[in-house]
């Protein structure tokens, strides 16, 4: 497939640009992989075809990375997922009765809505933010402080939790 | 979450200054001073006048910086480059992302007086992915940089050229460690490379490479300006100047506080930051970030935090973040997060860090889901005892550091817990 029917115009020009920017062009693997995520919430075989015909990424390393680090999806996610912080300073501060609660409404809204649930969550490491205990990232939106008593008011914010 | 003393303030030094992230706040409150004096010095000036200000790695090893400066191959023909560790991944540390919020100019800047110590003339600012804010401050002040010309061609017509770009990490806790950074701006998975050759040697693409931590850089600038006798004067004489501590856990007021080192650790965790919760009772003290050994109270009582007094007590004091555990707290919890952190980030190219991790989350698992037996702790030491030392870096090292203090000081609510089932 070519470049045009897989990325759009905005994507294919980053695309473009991140392929000089570095010493080597394979420097540029994860900033565009980051740049297509961005857009189309996941990367996706197309994706890497095009990039591996159009634009000379070899696949084997673009799978590479596209495996080793987490943050990028290899299937879609759901609507919003939420990455909450499950390491020691949030576990100390309440992180696993929040983590609770959220699963709580996540079984809810998948009995509801099944694969169209509009959250799905994981726990990940330290967030860097642990004055704020309990931390989580929706999207990109890095919420503090997270409790029991409003992590529901915070979650109906993106979409409804009945 | 910065914290106001009446300490000296190099790092914090634009706290409560209004858009303290503009250029333009920045110059006008003496910034970018350093660099011009560094760039009518020679690296080699520049080089010693870090030796002499004492001037430690403040991302955990705590290496001395002019040193690892001076490692850099001076006649070699071809590119070098420098790179800042902004991974900001070990549990407990958020210090390297406030400076990113209060002065990013004082990163650039620590980093182009560096690139001309050690002649390099590509640099790279390489920050972990979920700090979406906090790269787009440090992408603006690259940008604002350029525009001044204290980044590109001919930097304030000294003749120095040095180019500095951002980097952004994708969610791996070894891209914290120097040579897995290296393999992932290499665009590689981010693993570690077997050292010698160290990155000073042969680093980024097989060049001449330093790394260091953002707060590292951060204090380059101060020096420069100031002075390595003013910066030496500050501290103790081993560990000289200001460190940064993000302070965490059920405490009245955490956050970033700039300390002097050797700063007493009582006197930190009661005045400065307020002392415990109410109601709530210190149990244990992580000093320095996940892999550093847990003190007790008894340890903790004239301690000060400085790298000797901490490495005394056989803990270390880490990338400073201080971890406060109350007495509600769990120890077998507290074990088996930091067992699964260790095992879910271990890169799994070294048998005795990918076996050993594996091992330590299994064990702990079972003990938390009671399903534990009598013998495990002494299983989690035969374990633990076997990962150090003989691995490509330091990650394995660091997940049998924590299980061996828990295990040692907090047996007995282990064994306790493993007998009935639930934490006294
Ligand atoms: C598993 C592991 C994770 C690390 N994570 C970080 C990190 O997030 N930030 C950092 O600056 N250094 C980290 N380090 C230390 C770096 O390898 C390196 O020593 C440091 O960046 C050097 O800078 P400095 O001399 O200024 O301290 C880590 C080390 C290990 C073994
Ligand atoms: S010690 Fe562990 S994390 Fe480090 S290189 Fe070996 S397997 Fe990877
Ligand atoms: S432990 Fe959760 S943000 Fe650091």
């Amino acid at each position: 497939m070519s470049s045009q029917q897989v990325f759009s115009s905005k994507l294919q020009e980053i695309i473009k640009k991140e392929l000089t920017r570095y010493e080597t062009k394979r420097s540029s693997i994860l900033p565009i992989l980051h740049a297509i995520q961005d857009e189309c919430g996941w990367v996706q075989e197309k994706h890497i075809e095009a990039l591996e015909t159009a634009h000379g990424l070899n696949r084997v390393q673009v799978k590479e990375v596209l495996t080793f680090y987490k943050a990028y999806y290899q299937k879609k996610p759901r609507k919003h997922p939420i990455q909450f912080c499950d390491n020691i300073v949030c576990c100390m501060m309440g992180a696993k009765d929040v983590m609770e609660k959220i699963e709580g409404h996540i079984q809810r809204l998948e009995e509801k809505h099944g694969e169209n649930a509009p959250f799905e969550m994981i726990g990940v490491p330290c967030l860097g933010v642990c004055d704020q205990a309990p931390a989580m990232l929706v999207n990109k939106d890095r919420h503090h402080k997270v409790t029991v008593d409003n992590v529901d008011q915070i979650l109906s914010k993106y979409a409804p939790l009945t | 979450m910065g914290n106001t003393t009446d300490k000296v303030k190099i790092l914090t030094a634009f706290e409560g200054i209004p858009n303290s992230r503009a250029l333009a706040t920045y110059t006008a409150n003496g910034g970018y001073e350093g660099l011009k004096k560094a760039l009518k010095m020679q690296p080699a000036q520049i080089i010693e006048e870090v030796k002499q200000s004492g001037l430690r790695g403040r991302g955990g090893a705590g290496f001395p910086t002019g040193l690892k400066w001076s490692f850099v191959p001076q006649n070699l023909p071809g590119p070098r480059y420098l790179i800042c560790n902004n991974d900001e991944g070990e549990p407990g540390t958020f210090k390297d992302r406030y400076i990113a919020e209060l002065s990013p100019h004082m990163i650039v800047e620590g980093m182009v007086i560096a690139a001309k110590a050690i002649g390099a003339c590509k640099g790279y600012i390489y920050t972990r992915y979920e700090f979406f804010e906090e790269i787009d401050w440090l992408e603006t002040a690259i940008k604002e940089a350029y525009a001044a010309g204290f980044l590109g061609k001919n930097i304030q017509g000294s003749g120095f050229d040095f180019d500095l770009d951002h980097y952004t990490g994708a969610g791996a806790y070894i891209c914290g460690e120097e040579t897995g950074l290296i393999s992932s701006l290499e665009g590689k998975k981010g693993q570690p490379k077997l050292k010698p050759p160290f990155p000073a040697v042969s680093g980024y693409l097989g060049r001449p490479t330093v790394v260091n931590n953002t707060e590292t850089f951060a204090a380059v600038p101060w020096i420069m300006t100031k002075g390595a006798a003013a910066y030496k004067a500050i501290g103790t004489e081993k560990s000289t100047g200001t460190k940064l501590f993000s302070i965490a856990g059920a405490i009245n007021k955490p956050g970033v506080y700039e300390l002097p080192l050797g700063y007493p650790f009582e006197k930190f965790l009661n005045e400065d930051c307020g002392g415990m919760l109410p109601g709530r009772t210190l149990k244990a003290c992580i000093p320095g970030g996940a892999s550093a050994p847990v003190l007790t109270p008894e340890e903790l009582k004239g301690l000060t935090m400085d790298y000797e007094a901490i490495a005394a007590k056989g803990s270390m004091l880490g990338s400073g973040a201080v971890m406060i555990i109350d007495d509600r707290q769990s120890m077998v919890e507290l074990m088996k997060v930091i067992a699964d952190f260790y095992h879910h980030e271990s890169c799994g190219q070294c048998t005795p860090c990918r076996e050993g991790t594996g091992w330590l989350a299994n064990i702990m698992s079972g003990i938390w889901d009671k399903n534990g037996a009598e013998n495990d702790v002494d299983r989690m030491w035969t374990v633990a005892k076997q990962m150090g030392g003989r691995t490509i870096c330091a990650l394995s090292d660091a997940a049998a550091m924590p299980t061996m203090a828990i295990t040692k000081k907090f047996g007995d609510e282990i064994r306790e817990y493993i007998r009935r089932g639930t934490s006294a």
